[in-house]
């Protein structure tokens, strides 16, 4: 055993619910995708991994040392969670340097090294708002900022890029890019592979707590192509943005499920996340937020495990 | 799209002691609790009426107890002033009682423990936040009612010097007590008006019926289930005065007691919570 991260037959359970079942993975080194529906068992895995969650069977470890009460070992990773936590109250800046005054570093370091996090994720401009007033992406940026502000080895990102918009992804991805790029290890969730497609080709599909897939990305998405891919964007114009991105032949259907939301399915979601940002920004459209939903991967799911 | 970012290197970084990191919980704990109304008000109203009536308690106590010396027992009068109770109650539920809830339930603490620190770190810390709001009921009236006894003249300095240090005694097992038993309650939900209410129903659901039904049947043991009467036995005894109908060193020992097992089924739950959420 001597991946990033190793797991060998581990079981969680939630009194009858089952969150993990045997999962079985090696995770190497660089960027590796854990993709998987809700309630998949992904959070259940990451916070094993950060040792918030002891296992019932089995044995994980995460850069060679069993992560349950491992205090030292935190020095060593960062997590972002997928909830919106801490203290609204909070600037962005005090965010991350509180976060970095529990790693131990000296005030000055942590008010210097938060600042530089805070400008890798392009949150500069912001850092001095309460953090209950930034969307949803600028939240997870900021998560994002305090997870890389310590310069750990690992990355432990839950849905980093949930309910982001187009630029925040942007930052989002090129920050965990470059972080990989200069040696970092990063395990992040997604229900949306063709995000993480854009970082990695490595990826473990993990369904009902269980590892069902792992390796390289092509032949997984190769499966995803034959079902349409849903995209739900968050805009006070739902109609008019549906306007512009009807001119995208691959947009197979819209549908608007409330005033502010819409709901888009398109056969190229590789393409339609590609173009996504040009369209918003040629016919200046705000977008609060994208997600998707899982069917379209539920249909892959339902597919490998027969 | 195009963005030009700045790139990081990872660092070998000087970190500071385990020292550092607790109170780093403990300025932020800090700022929390001092930016909520409630919190400024009830302290600070706690502090000045509590300390104000066991002034007032000790001025007229001659009158309202005839034949009271000017000794030392003298502090037990206001040492038994029924609004510590009162305030010390509402200080807990107000500031005490979300202590640990709050973070569970908006999942703060799974930042907290994403960080290089332990449960004892992050308990050590919510005691030192609370336990210095507390005294100022539990403590801090005692002290000042000394000083200004002794600045009136009703007793003199060397009386009210060793009223002081008894009061610190006194009042520090006040306050352990409570902070124990309010971070215990906290620890064990996510919604703090549960703990809020646990909180009062340690105090005046114990204390209340026990009173009362210690006067019914005549039999005052039944006030060691009350931690106030127990701390009003301590304190009688402490300061010389008349005993509270119950013995002392049983009425310390369940207080310790109730202290240390508050403080160790914490520590014990702490140690086992598992983050589920977020």
């Amino acid at each position: 055993m001597n991946g990033v991260v190793e797991a060998a037959a581990v079981s969680k359970w939630y009194g009858e619910v089952l969150g993990l079942n045997a999962f079985t993975a090696s995770f190497g080194k660089g960027i590796t995708g854990l993709v998987g529906p809700n309630g998949a068992g992904k959070t259940t895995l990451f916070k094993l991994l950060i040792g918030q969650l002891h296992l019932d069977q089995g044995k994980i470890t995460l850069l060679g040392e069993d992560p349950w009460n491992n205090v030292s070992l935190k020095r060593r990773l960062g997590y972002c969670p997928e909830q919106n936590q801490l203290y609204g109250w909070l600037t962005g800046q005090q965010f991350v340097e509180t976060l970095l005054r529990l790693d131990g570093m000296p005030p000055a370091k942590a008010r210097q090294e938060a600042t530089a996090a805070l400008k890798v994720v392009g949150l500069s401009s912001a850092a001095h708002r309460p953090t209950r007033g930034y969307s949803r992406g600028m939240r997870q940026r900021a998560k994002l900022a305090q997870a890389l502000a310590h310069h750990p080895e690992i990355l432990i990102l839950d849905e980093p890029l949930s309910g982001a918009d187009p630029a925040g992804r942007v930052h989002i991805l090129r920050t965990i890019s470059d972080f990989a790029r200069d040696g970092g290890h990063v395990v992040m969730s997604t229900h949306v592979l063709y995000e993480i497609e854009r970082v990695t080709n490595n990826i473990v599909l993990i369904h009902n707590g269980k590892a069902i897939a792992a390796g390289d990305i092509h032949a997984i998405r190769a499966l995803i192509d034959e079902h349409p891919h849903a995209v739900r964007i968050e805009t006070s114009k739902p109609r008019q943005l549906a306007q512009a991105l009807a001119r995208m032949d691959h947009v197979v259907s819209f549908e608007f499920p409330s005033a502010d939301m819409l709901l888009v399915r398109t056969r190229k979601p590789d393409a339609f996340y590609r173009e996504l940002p040009q369209i918003v920004a040629d016919t200046k459209l705000e977008v609060q937020g994208l997600e998707s939903p899982d069917d379209s991967l539920d249909a892959v799911f339902r597919y490998l495990v027969g | 799209m195009s963005i030009s970012l700045p790139t990081y290197k990872r660092l070998e970084l000087p970190l500071l002691g385990r020292r550092e990191r607790v109170r780093a919980i403990i300025a932020t704990g800090l700022k929390k609790e001092f930016r909520r109304p409630a919190a400024i008000v009830v302290t600070a109203i706690g502090a000045a009426f509590t300390t104000i009536t066991s002034i007032v308690l000790l001025f007229f106590a001659p009158l309202f107890i005839p034949g009271q010396a000017s000794d030392l027992s003298f502090f037990a009068v206001p040492a038994s002033n029924g609004f510590v109770l009162f305030f010390v109650s509402l200080m807990a539920a107000v500031i005490g009682a979300g202590l640990i809830a709050d973070d569970m339930q908006s999942m703060a603490f799974t930042l907290y423990l994403s960080r290089p620190i332990t449960q004892t770190d992050y308990l050590l810390a919510k005691a030192a936040i609370l336990a210095p709001l507390v005294s100022m009921v539990t403590i801090v009236p005692l002290l000042l009612t000394a000083l200004v006894a002794a600045l009136l003249r009703l007793v003199s300095w060397t009386i009210a010097v060793e009223a002081m240090g008894i009061s610190l005694v006194i009042g520090g097992l006040l306050t352990l007590f409570y902070t124990a038993i309010t971070l215990f309650l906290s620890s064990l939900t996510r919604r703090k008006g549960i703990a809020a209410a646990g909180v009062f129903a340690v105090n005046f659901g114990l204390t209340l019926p026990a009173t009362v039904l210690a006067n019914q049947i005549q039999n005052p043991s039944i006030l060691y289930a009350s931690p106030w009467n127990d701390y009003l036995a301590v304190a009688s005894a402490g300061f010389g005065a008349a005993g509270a109908g119950i013995d002392w060193p049983a009425a310390l020992a369940i207080l310790l007691g109730a202290t240390v097992l508050a403080a160790l089924l914490t520590y014990v739950r702490m140690k086992a919570v598992e983050v589920i959420t977020g």
